[in-house]
């Protein structure tokens, strides 16, 4: 026992010390993850990138159009997601069983054109708003939108794939506007899409407009 | 012959000991952010929407095909709030430092079981949380500060040394995120050559802000400065690695290395970090990330620094 103590156990240590610094940092190293889907490519923040990039590429003399440097990036991107598929498989019950998962990707891009949940309910054929992201009047079940684990699962469902996921939250706050607002007979889910506004935008008190989208109507009665 | 060299390096390196101070406070900073972002979740009953199933009362299908959960009957509002309860049961237990790494051992896999079970509420935080939970699995970090210490020595704290590597591995995690972090802000608005609007427009976000952000807009310049300070400090992170490797080889010559250890680097980067940490809890709401971030902080500096600056604060507050 104590031969394995001085000399077995320090060099099993360090193989686990070796193989654990690689097992998190392959899997913390920089990857697209969520952003391989091509439809999410058009949305207009990733299309801004996208430009702007491009414009940085010309001007360093690099003479490219926008959908190359997309082609290209897709055709690399793809590759490597799977090349890092490969190298991550045997790793893979190491992260699930002890929790060592590593995923970073946080606030890579702030998000240009950003989304509000809005939620109303139809009473005497009036829509009346009752929820409005971070308007503290308007902040019906905020005890749990508000919440940062809904804000997280509210930020994901802006985005067009996570659509029918939206819709059963939809339907879920219908469940609760049954109770909470027992003469209504509709209610409805929407996201307000606009663009943030520049600092001088909100110095000038000029703020752009924006629209609604995935609109989702529940019937409560 | 080189690689054999740094194996024996490595392995000598892994064989250091130390008082159990840091991992300590470790233990207690996490098992509290653990414990503090599961009570709020379930004074708000906000578990009852997010980890439970669709139908019962939650919003979504969450259905675990394995694990804990399922094997306790599945996502029901009682089985979630048993296991709520038992996490945040262990997660004290493992502040007061009551049965070392069995207690560790417990609270992650019962974290792990909430955590993966609607993965779409929840964030970098619980990944924070899960991975410094292993690392106290690792470690024997009820040595000192706990009631464990209190039951074999009649004494609060001990001076037992304990194996520094586990230190070392919370240091590397953390050091991890925040340069891997760093590496994927490669959007226009944060990179130079663009106009370091990145944290300008992310306050602007009406998901993570706390309150109404729009004066940032009258102190734009001091968002871009932020915004350049936060790139620079997470892409130079590897400089941070450099200052402990020049710290520890502090013997050997070298004018770079003479000078990292007498600007103290290392302390600088945490100054900034600990800037960063408190401007994000106090202008978003992003759950407990920073707290989270914070906890592993306690092993940026060596037992021996933590209580000579603790003794440098009693003697200001108790002279002798």
């Amino acid at each position: 026992m104590e031969n394995f103590q001085k000399t077995i156990w320090p060099q099993l240590r360090a193989v686990f010390v070796v193989v654990h610094l690689f097992a998190i940092f392959a899997m913390a190293f920089p990857a697209p993850g969520g952003g391989m889907r091509r439809s999410s490519w058009r949305n207009p923040t990733v299309q801004g990138e996208f430009a702007a990039w491009t414009g940085r590429l010309n001007a360093v003399g690099v003479d490219i159009e926008q959908g190359e440097l997309e082609d290209h990036l897709w055709t690399f991107a793809s590759g490597y997601m799977v090349v890092r598929g490969k190298v991550l498989t045997p790793f893979k019950p190491y992260y699930n069983r002890l929790g060592t998962w590593q995923s970073w990707r946080m606030f890579v891009a702030p998000h240009r054109f950003p989304s509000k949940l809005n939620v109303d309910i139809r009473r005497d054929g009036e829509w009346q708003a009752v929820y409005v992201m971070r308007d503290p009047q308007l902040d019906w079940q905020g005890h749990v939108l508000d919440h940062d684990r809904m804000r997280s699962a509210l930020f994901r469902y802006a985005w067009g794939h996570y659509r029918p996921t939206y819709y059963q939250l939809c339907d879920w706050l219908a469940k609760q506007a049954r109770v909470d607002f027992p003469t209504a007979d509709r209610l409805r889910c929407r996201y307000y899409n606009y663009q943030s506004p520049s600092p001088q935008q909100v110095r000038d008190g000029t703020q752009p407009t924006g629209t609604f989208k995935s609109n989702r109507v529940v019937r409560l009665k | 012959m080189m690689v054999l060299r740094a194996w024996k390096a490595l392995v000598t390196l892994l064989d250091t000991r130390e008082a159990a101070t840091c991992l300590a406070l470790f233990r207690i900073a996490m098992a509290l952010t653990v414990f503090t972002t599961l009570f709020e979740m379930w004074m708000r009953d906000v578990h009852l929407m997010t980890w439970v199933d669709m139908g019962l009362s939650g919003y979504r299908p969450i259905r675990p095909r394995a694990g804990l959960i399922h094997w306790m009957g599945g996502a029901t509002p009682d089985v979630v709030g048993r296991v709520i309860v038992g996490t945040m049961f262990f997660a004290l237990a493992s502040a007061a430092g009551i049965g070392g790494r069995v207690t560790n051992f417990i609270t992650l896999q019962l974290l792990i079981a909430l955590v993966t079970l609607n993965t779409h509420a929840g964030g970098s935080y619980d990944e924070l949380m899960t991975n410094a939970l292993w690392l106290l699995v690792l470690a024997p970090s009820t040595k000192t500060l706990s009631v464990d210490c209190y039951l074999q020595t009649g004494q609060w704290t001990s001076d037992a040394k304990v194996p520094a590597w586990v230190r070392y591995l919370a240091v590397f995690q953390i050091l991890t995120c925040y340069w891997t972090t760093g590496l994927q802000k490669l959007s226009v608005y944060w990179t130079p050559g663009g106009d370091f609007s990145a944290l300008y427009y992310i306050f602007q976000q009406p998901s993570w802000q706390r309150f109404d952000m729009e004066w940032v807009a009258y102190v734009y310049p001091l968002s871009q400065f932020a915004t350049a300070m936060t790139w620079f400090w997470e892409v130079l992170i590897p400089l941070w690695v450099l200052a402990y490797y020049f710290r520890y080889t502090a013997d050997s010559p070298g004018r770079v290395r003479a000078w990292f250890n007498r600007v103290d680097v290392r302390s600088w980067f945490v100054v900034i970090g600990l800037v960063f940490h408190l401007s994000v809890t106090a202008f978003m709401n992003v759950g407990p990330f920073s707290f989270a971030s914070m906890a592993y902080f306690a092993c940026f500096f060596t037992p021996d620094e933590v209580h000579s600056a603790w003794a440098r604060v009693r003697a200001r507050v108790v002279p002798a």
